[in-house]
């Protein structure tokens, strides 16, 4: 398995990627030699194995700027999320930098919670509500390469929410900050 | 590495099936002949999708021409003999690269099928005493492959046919 760790603020959000690993076997070796004659063949045997990989890519900061609190805030971004296992499976794991991970923006004195949301296509305006340091259901990626960089272009939605119960809680003037990090694990 | 010899010895050639009163067909007598030798298999095993993964083999290819000219003809498993390692319904392609001296990390990209000319052997005798090697055989799996490759274990055969020119 592997992360990257993704930043999220009042501000901004930080992106992440993430890869996982396996392996596979290596069949008999049988490399066979030419003999002398008017033309010569020998032939080898070559093996090599791919592990299970992910990549998450195209992430952008978040930044709510001047939020109304009677108003709910929302932001969505597409982003590419690869698998490369024979189902292109994955699982999402997000983590804040709040206290055990919680999602929590913090302006040094006092923090503010907010939710994240994930969509395993993009353009999604809601999606499944994902647990601080929780590993998602199984989902799967229509990536076609590591980087969306043919169609489609994106695989997933990020969803980042902050609820008008928690705006309220937020001195008006003052800057909250936290990172949000994504760890993709192929499946 | 390619030298440029075949017109030299095509000319030489020439004279001399003249002389016999006979058509040339190639550089090199009819009874010259060469040997592929010291060939192992590759074992990859895992690999990374972030950089090209090169394996180099020091191998022994001998001809008894006059020149110790030889060509190389490498065919894959792959479909119309193409180099593609496959993992059930999965391919994962692969480069040849041949030098014509032991130790090169590099050399002269094959193409599936194709006789690529003009490579001389060093080696003394078909297996090589010493040298102990005269030309490298690399196989590379490149980065941009490994980056649309589907998990899993992947295996493919190559075949390497040299001929005396």
């Amino acid at each position: 398995m592997n992360k990257k760790s993704l930043k999220i603020s009042a501000q901004r959000l930080m992106l992440g990627a993430a890869l996982a690993g396996a392996l596979a076997g290596s069949p008999a070796l049988a490399a066979t030699q030419g003999t002398l004659g008017a033309t010569s063949t020998g032939t080898v045997t070559i093996t090599a194995s791919v592990p299970n990989r992910a990549r998450i890519t195209g992430l952008t900061d978040v930044t709510f700027a001047s939020q109304d609190p009677n108003t709910a805030a929302s932001s969505a971004q597409n982003v590419c999320v690869w698998s490369n296992t024979a189902t292109k499976a994955y699982t999402i794991t997000a983590s804040g930098s709040g206290t055990a991970n919680a999602f929590t923006l913090s302006n040094g004195s006092s923090t503010a919670a907010y939710s994240v949301e994930w969509a395993a296509t993009s353009g999604q305006t809601s999606g499944t509500a994902l647990t601080a340091a929780t590993a998602s259901a199984s989902l799967t990626s229509g990536a076609v390469n590591q980087t969306c960089s043919s169609a489609p272009t994106a695989s997933a939605t990020l969803l980042v929410k902050m609820a008008t119960v928690d705006l309220g809680t937020m001195s008006a003037g003052s800057n909250y900050t936290g990172t949000l990090t994504l760890l993709v694990t192929p499946q | 590495m390619i030298r440029n010899f075949p017109l030299i010895t095509n000319g030489v050639a020439l004279g001399l099936a003249l002389a016999c009163g006979m058509l040339p067909s190639s550089a090199y007598a009819a009874n010259d002949k060469a040997r592929i030798s010291g060939l192992a298999d590759v074992a990859f095993g895992p690999v990374s999708t972030a950089t090209d993964t090169p394996i180099s083999q020091d191998v022994c290819a001998y001809s008894s021409s006059a020149t110790n000219g030889y060509s190389v003809t490498a065919t894959g498993s792959g479909g119309g003999g193409a180099f593609t390692l496959s993992s059930g319904a999965a391919q994962l392609p692969y480069d040849v690269l041949w030098a014509d001296s032991a130790g090169q990390p590099n050399g002269t990209a094959l193409s599936a099928g194709t006789t690529t000319s003009g490579f001389i052997s060093t080696a003394g005798q078909q297996g090589c005493s010493n040298p102990t090697a005269s030309a490298t055989l690399t196989v590379v799996i490149r980065a941009a492959s490994l980056g649309t490759a589907l998990a899993g274990s992947y295996t493919g055969s190559l075949q390497i046919t040299i001929a005396p020119q």
